[in-house]
């Protein structure tokens, strides 16, 4: 055989060892009902901010707290702490992936990603959507000034 | 229904000139294939003269369709959706240009743009190889012309029209039942993602289509190779354009990482997210490519593994925008991301397939025709070593992908995955193998010749260059103190490692333009662009293992104790808040909040932080400033924070610094309530810290006052506030009334954490209300940064373009006097 292609063999066993250890690290997008069967497991949730329930941050007395609680597409409520600032447009996220792992009853997020209807410019159902609150918003000019 | 004030003229102009962009691109593609096929020469002469005409008349058009919809956007035609999504009347000149790579319209109208550029420069350049490369370059010219035309074939719209108009487009909505809906509500557009709102992002997209779009001609070549059966011709005039493409998407690139570094907030130049992996993974192919080009040039090997590496590059590129514009990414990436839905999937898909479909086909064809040379490369020669680059590149380009088509092996299979707890990692860890053994292989590689070298030569060449790595790497593994460890020894091993091989390949590539090219520039263009990539790997190592969180919070600010008894350990804490006015200490420094000026125009806050290094006495032994700043987006609820860092840049590390919460008085609930007055003009009212007086009260309604369309009617006031300290404030607290309901407006004058507002009573009396609040306080929260040695990062970059373009004008040389 030629050195070449035993360096290539090589090769494709560096690929095939690399993914199979990746695959240890891999993880899956779960529901809050799973991810608590896989208590201590890192999991991704997708879910909502529930925007009746108290969003916890308070910078002067901690900046590094955040909570809130989350429900998910099959209506389970799941209470959240994530040990970092709160996200810019955290309350208008229409969607949040959550990472990280359920502890007890809370869920520690190590990180989070928000989908803000502001990154959807060009869907056009959030178009539509703006459009008809901007028909209405150009009615109340109702925003409150701040002086320094 | 006859609307005022459209401007529907330039867009029938735009929608004319991307037809026709369309039809001439179509026109071309099947005039220059039937001059490949021709039998004889005049018929092949005749065709191609007709592909000419074809061709400019495209490009002719696509330069129209940018001017058209700059036109648009710099007139601020808001009934046109592109300048309503994507611009608005406040932002900078320099920003309009952005608004087009905004959209995706305006992207593929970017790419086209660039494909014209290239293919003009191809018709005068290619020669015998016009009419085969210059087929792949119509069709190309094609596909991105269907993306802008948005006509309808049966149900199906292809592509999506820069030009719609908005009324057309949301047909239902209200405000399009008024004549006037253009004057009355889209007097103003979304504007620009202010991410986006930073000059490198006015340069970063177009360099980095201008590499897209240049990975064509080497596939075009390629292609053209395959076709002609002529294995040999086409490599000599790809090759310039190889190179061209791997210095300017390299650039691209790495611009982009600049741009994260500057504007994003993931405290760092480059996060392994899909967006920048989808545009890294096309040039390590396309580099792996160029490598197996220059190795079947000098020696006939690696001529199938170039028939891999270099039309693969192009479907990457192809697949890239496939991953970004789709919305596949949409969970795992911080980017932004349209879902324009299944017709674009579609589409970009059938695309991938075309352009899969030709070189494979064209490919088994011609199988047998390929020349292999049959002898084994020796592993005293250059190309041997060369390849095993190429192949490590090409693995590592593989891996890349792999994990970032992640969530479209999801959608496919309707599996789960996702990268696990640590995604860097998961990238470093075999990045760094890779980084590791290529440049240890470019630094040794260089004093290899091809087909064999003697031990004598390549030792007494590479001796001194080694032995001065060796003494510098030393000195910096030892005093440079990388001592990451968050994964274990190993991951520190491969770091120190790694870090010898990089400054050996900056080091031996150096050397090699003075020992064995004797200072000739001209042809360093390899080692250039060498030490460029060696410098920048040891920047990558340097700045990454030693990047220190300077707001590292070990105390929490106003409550000692309170951080344990949330039970955090592991990870630090990122934040800091800082008080206006209070010193408080940070790493090595004592930093302030000394004050914020907000840019009125465009909502934007500019923070003022001291950073004041302290010596052994407590002594202040230098003072700076970092100055981040955030813009104020105003969105339904409330308003928000949208930061982009400031640094403090030094030679050998920066200060890097931004914003995560700033005081909002929206957000914060407050007990405190308002103190009504009913007052009249000339009235005085007192608070703790002063007095305001009420200047004047105005009444309007709409019935005699024509300037209030939208409200029914108001009550607007103006009130003189007086400090004890001297300063004066003006506050104009309102009371508006529509359809019944009534809004309060209300005015605040933060340092004196007092907010003013009106009310309008049954009986017609007006009232002032006062409210004295500390939930005004001012503070900010921040995160900071040191990163080390990152402008040898940048540096590397620079040398590394300024190598490949070296080498590309060398080789273009070549091939015209060859």
């Amino acid at each position: 055989m030629k050195k070449l292609q035993i360096i290539m063999l090589v090769a494709i066993a560096v690929v095939i060892a690399g993914l199979i250890t990746m695959m240890q690290d891999i993880s899956t997008y779960d529901s809050i009902a799973s991810a608590r069967n896989k208590e201590g497991k890192f999991v991704h949730l997708i879910a909502k901010l529930d925007k009746t329930s108290p969003v916890e941050y308070d910078p002067i007395k901690d900046p590094n707290y955040l909570s809130f609680y989350a429900i998910d597409s099959l209506g389970s409520k799941t209470k959240v702490v994530y040990l970092n600032s709160k996200p810019t447009e955290f309350e208008h996220s229409e969607r949040i992936v959550l990472k990280g792992k359920m502890q007890g009853e809370v869920f520690q997020c190590k990180e989070i990603l928000l989908k803000c209807p502001s990154k959807y410019k060009d869907d056009p159902t959030q178009q539509m959507k703006q459009l008809n609150t901007s028909s209405s918003e150009a009615n109340t000019p109702a925003t409150d000034e701040k002086k320094y | 229904m006859p609307y005022e004030g459209e401007h529907l003229v330039i867009g029938q102009i735009g929608h004319f000139v991307a037809l026709l962009a369309f039809a001439a691109s179509l026109v071309a593609t099947m005039a220059f294939y039937k001059s490949t096929v021709a039998r004889t020469p005049i018929e092949a002469e005749s065709w191609k003269k007709m592909g000419r005409t074809a061709f400019v008349l495209n490009a002719i058009a696509v330069f129209a369709i940018f001017i058209t919809l700059y036109l648009i956007i710099y007139n601020h035609y808001f009934e046109y959706k592109y300048a309503h999504q994507h611009s608005k009347r406040s932002l900078d000149m320099q920003y309009l240009l952005s608004c087009f790579w905004e959209g995706q319209e305006g992207s593929f109208m970017l790419w086209s743009f660039w494909n014209s550029v290239i293919g003009l420069v191809l018709l005068r350049t290619a020669k015998q190889w016009e009419a085969p490369v210059m087929t792949m370059a119509s069709l190309v010219q094609l596909f991105l012309a269907t993306f802008l035309t948005g006509i309808y074939f049966f149900d199906v719209r292809l592509g999506s029209s820069p030009f719609v108009l908005m009324r057309n487009e949301f047909p239902d909505a209200e405000i399009f039942k008024d004549p006037q809906y253009l004057i009355k509500y889209l007097r103003d557009g979304n504007g620009l993602n202010i991410l986006l709102q930073n000059y490198w992002m006015v340069i970063h997209p177009p360099i980095v289509f201008l590499g897209f779009a240049s990975s064509l001609v080497p596939f075009a070549y390629a292609v053209a190779g395959l076709w002609k059966n002529d294995h040999k011709g086409w490599i000599s005039p790809a090759m310039p354009w190889a190179l061209f493409c791997g210095g300017v998407l390299g650039l691209g690139v790495m611009m982009g990482a600049a741009w994260a570094y500057e504007s994003l907030t993931f405290g760092g130049y480059w996060a392994w997210d899909p967006v920048e992996n989808a545009s890294m993974v096309p040039w390590l192919t396309l580099v792996a490519g160029i490598h197996t080009m220059l190795i079947f040039r000098s020696t006939g090997f690696s001529l199938k593994a170039t028939y891999l590496f270099i039309p693969i590059s192009f479907l990457l590129v192809i697949y890239s925008t496939f991953l970004t514009r789709t919305g596949v990414l949409g969970d795992t990436s911080v980017h932004s991301f349209t879902g324009e839905g299944n017709s674009l999937y579609w589409h970009l898909l059938l695309m991938i397939g075309v352009f899969a479909a030709i070189p494979v086909i064209l490919y088994i064809r011609r199988r047998k025709s390929i020349p292999v040379v049959r002898n084994e490369e020796n592993m005293h020669s250059r190309e041997f070593w060369m390849f095993v680059g190429s192949l490590l590149f090409f693995v590592a380009a593989i891996y890349v992908i792999i994990l970032t088509s992640l969530p479209f092996i999801n959608k496919l299979f309707g599996t789960q995955w996702a990268i696990g707890e640590n995604v860097e990692y998961v990238y470093n860890r075999v990045m760094i193998m890779v980084a590791l053994v290529i440049t240890f292989l470019s630094a040794f590689g260089q004093f290899l010749k091809y087909k064999g070298t003697t031990r004598q030569y390549f030792i007494s060449k590479i001796a001194l260059p080694a032995i001065i790595a060796i003494v510098v790497s030393a000195i910096i593994s030892f005093v440079g103190g990388i001592d990451y460890d968050r994964h274990g020894a190993g991951f520190l091993v491969a770091i120190h490692l790694c870090l010898w091989a990089a400054i050996f390949a900056a080091i031996a590539n150096g050397a090699y333009i003075f020992s064995v090219l004797k200072g000739n520039l001209k042809a360093a263009g390899a080692a250039i662009a060498h030490v460029g990539f060696g410098m920048m790997i040891v920047g990558i190592l340097i700045s990454s293992a030693n990047k220190e969180l300077l707001s590292l919070n070990r105390t929490g600010i106003a409550m000692p104790g309170l951080k344990d008894a949330k039970g955090r350990d592991e990870n630090p804490l990122e934040n800091l808040t800082l008080i206006h006015g209070i010193p408080t200490p940070m790493g090595k420094y004592m930093v302030t909040y000394e004050g914020d000026s907000t840019e009125k125009k465009n909502n934007r806050v500019y923070f003022k932080i001291r950073f004041s290094e302290l010596d052994s006495t407590g002594n202040s032994k230098k003072d700076f400033y970092v100055q981040p700043n955030a813009f104020l987006v105003k969105s339904g609820e409330g308003t928000n924070l949208s930061s982009n860092p400031g640094s403090k840049h030094y030679i050998h590390h920066d200060v890097f610094v931004y914003i995560t919460s700033w005081l909002n008085p929206d957000n914060i609930s407050d007990t405190a309530t308002f103190r009504m007055r009913t007052v009249k003009a000339g009235d005085t009212v007192f608070y703790s810290n002063g007095f305001a007086v009420v200047n004047r009260i105005i009444s309007a309604n709409k019935y005699d006052n024509k300037d209030l369309p939208v409200v029914d009617s108001a009550w607007l006031s103006e009130v003189s506030v007086y400090a004890k300290d001297g300063r004066e404030f003006q506050v104009q607290p309102a009371y508006f009334v529509k359809d019944n309901q009534p809004t309060v407006k209300t005015d605040t004058v933060i340092s004196q954490s007092v907010i003013f507002n009106l009310i309008k009573k049954n009986s017609g009396e007006i009232q002032v209300g006062i409210k004295e609040s500390d939930a005004v306080m001012r503070y900010i929260t921040l995160k900071a940064f040191n990163f080390p040695m990152i402008n040898l990062l940048w540096l590397g970059t620079i040398f590394m373009v300024i190598g490949f373009m070296v080498s590309m004008v060398y080789r273009f040389n070549r091939t015209r006097i060859g």
